[in-house]
């Protein structure tokens, strides 16, 4: 059972994912004292999350077959339409795995 | 600089309670990303300890697409730094009002914040009360149920059969899918994000998946930074 385990190699990592975080966290804090945001270097540190999640979503795009494409596009449509990302995604889960059991 | 805000008890009860309607939303993703965690195969020590040490959902699901086995942290780094660069903002919004506190209250009180919470306690100093306890204070009260949403998450996923039966191995595509529609604010995002595109699925082929979500996000960066035109 490793519900409650951790292993070694992991508390490494992990300090190293949660100091990541929380140099962001602070850094901006910290960094007001030399330097000032300007709009342009806000606008480029605001387009990253985008990035990123695209960087996720294109490569599983377009290895996607039937059921995950049409997943993505539940997404789409919810999304659209009543603006709730959670209840988007979990339709498009949803949608792929009616979708597998239809058409395997 | 201003003079340091009062730090009260009774500022980071105020910000505790007026920040409890968020946490349902909070525990119902954090939910989601214990089961993501689970179906990564993190025990659930692993996971919780991830929902507390990195307290970002955002950063957390980047942070489990580009695991590969704690040998190869570099551009899981690299990805948690990427998804919470808004934080560097959100910290240098915060320096005119709580510039003056001290490291015991500041610290905390960066640690705890949440997206939501900042905007929320930008708000009330926005409002008059400048009472900085707020900030940690509703910070506090979306890391709690943070934490046990993954707990129960990750013991729930386990219970799962076959996920592939049920769409799950879908789920942090279709998560990070709705937040990319979530972020969206309009046609200036559109270049950025066909850029950020082209680069993941070109680099997709040759580089694993960590890395091909880095170059994503810094090739959005970039192209947002080169289109920005100054409204002045």
């Amino acid at each position: 059972m490793r519900s409650m385990s951790i292993a070694p190699e992991f508390l490494g990592a992990l300090l190293a994912m949660a100091a990541a975080s929380f140099f962001c966290r602070a850094g901006g804090f910290v960094l007001m004292r030399f330097v000032t945001v300007t709009p342009r270097l806000e606008a480029g540190l605001r387009a990253i999350p985008i990035g990123v999640m695209i960087g996720i979503v294109a490569p599983a795009a377009i290895s996607g077959r039937v059921p995950e494409l049409l997943g993505l596009g539940a997404i789409l449509g919810v999304m659209t339409v009543l603006r709730n990302d959670v209840l988007a995604a979990l339709s498009g889960v949803a949608v792929v795995a009616v979708a597998r059991h239809v058409l395997a | 600089m201003r003079p340091a805000p009062p730090f009260t008890l009774a500022g980071i009860r105020r910000g505790f309670l007026m920040a409890q309607p968020l946490a349902p939303g909070i525990i119902v993703y954090a939910l989601v990303f214990g089961v993501l965690a689970a179906e990564a195969k993190l025990s659930t020590l692993e996971a919780v300890l991830m929902s507390a040490g990195i307290y970002s959902g955002s950063a957390q699901i980047a942070a489990l697409q580009s695991w590969s086995g704690a040998a190869h942290i570099a551009p899981v780094v690299a990805a948690i730094i990427m998804m919470n660069a808004r934080y560097i903002l959100y910290g240098a919004a915060l320096r005119p009002w709580m510039g003056e506190l001290s490291p015991a209250q500041t610290w905390p009180s960066l640690f705890f914040l949440g997206d939501a919470n900042w905007a929320m306690s930008l708000k009330e100093e926005a409002a008059g009360n400048d009472d900085a306890g707020f900030v940690l204070g509703s910070g506090l009260a979306m890391f709690i149920p943070w934490c046990l949403g993954t707990l129960a998450g990750h013991l729930g996923g386990r219970l799962i059969g076959d996920p592939a039966a049920l769409g799950l191995d879908f789920m942090l595509v279709a998560f990070c899918a709705a937040m990319a529609l979530a972020m969206w604010k309009g046609r200036s995002d559109l270049l950025p994000a066909i850029v950020a595109a082209a680069v993941a699925i070109g680099l997709g082929l040759v580089l694993s998946g960590g890395w091909v979500i880095v170059a994503a996000g810094l090739a959005s960066a970039a192209v947002g930074y080169a289109l920005h035109v100054d409204r002045a």
